[in-house]
């Protein structure tokens, strides 16, 4: 876990890491959330919608910038506090994701960070954006 | 538009609400949902708006809505 301080960051630190989505994530995140749906649960189901398979939950996708603030960027001393979040591709499940964010601002007043980040999955395309912001607790 | 408006206009989208109506002694008592994190986004898109940087000091002091006119008509000034 990284312990950046808020006087550590400029604009422009970043960080990223990798992940892989496997089926067991899916069925711990239906059991966290109680979502059911069957895009994500019936293969059949989600080809008769256009999809190659059933999808990976996009609140599971984004429980990984979570991991990015949390863990990395600024890591141990980090408050979320505002995340917006766009999916722009479904993620299916043996995907290798690479989950990066830059600090965009700095509020020195707050000491608050404004992150960019987003996610991208092995052919290069990106399956989701979000602005994150997160306080620094020292 | 002038600072009061424009104060508003704010107000109305950090709350999400277009009911929000300001006068001069409006309080934080006075909005329900004007909490640490609903203060911080305020004061970062008056600070946007205004294209001015307060100081913790400045902020702190301030006991209602007439005295964040104030201010911000002296950061103007300056």
């Amino acid at each position: 876990m990284n312990e950046y301080r808020f006087e550590d960051i400029i604009e422009g630190t970043n960080a990223e890491f990798q992940v892989a989505v496997s089926e067991e994530m899916l069925e711990d995140f239906q059991r966290l959330s109680g979502d059911t749906n069957p895009m994500h649960t019936d293969r059949e189901y989600a080809r008769e919608k256009g999809m190659d398979d059933r999808i990976c939950y996009g609140m599971l996708t984004a429980s990984f910038y979570s991991r990015l603030v949390g863990m990395y960027l600024p890591g141990k001393f980090c408050i979320l506090q505002e995340i917006s979040v766009a999916f722009h591709k479904p993620v299916y499940i043996n995907d290798i994701l690479k989950v990066s964010g830059k600090v965009i601002k700095k509020n020195e007043l707050f000491k608050r960070l404004e992150i960019d980040a987003k996610i991208i999955n092995t052919n290069g395309e990106r399956v989701s954006k979000a602005r994150i912001k997160v306080g620094c607790l020292e | 538009m002038n600072i009061k408006e424009t104060l508003e206009k704010i107000f109305r989208d950090v709350f999400e609400d277009e009911d929000i109506i300001l006068t001069e002694s409006t309080t934080a008592e006075d909005i329900e949902d004007w909490d640490s994190l609903t203060h911080i986004q305020l004061i970062e898109e008056i600070e946007q708006e205004f294209k001015i940087k307060f100081t913790l000091q400045e902020i702190t002091g301030l006991k209602n809505v007439g005295e964040f006119i104030t201010l911000v008509e002296r950061k103007l000034s300056n």
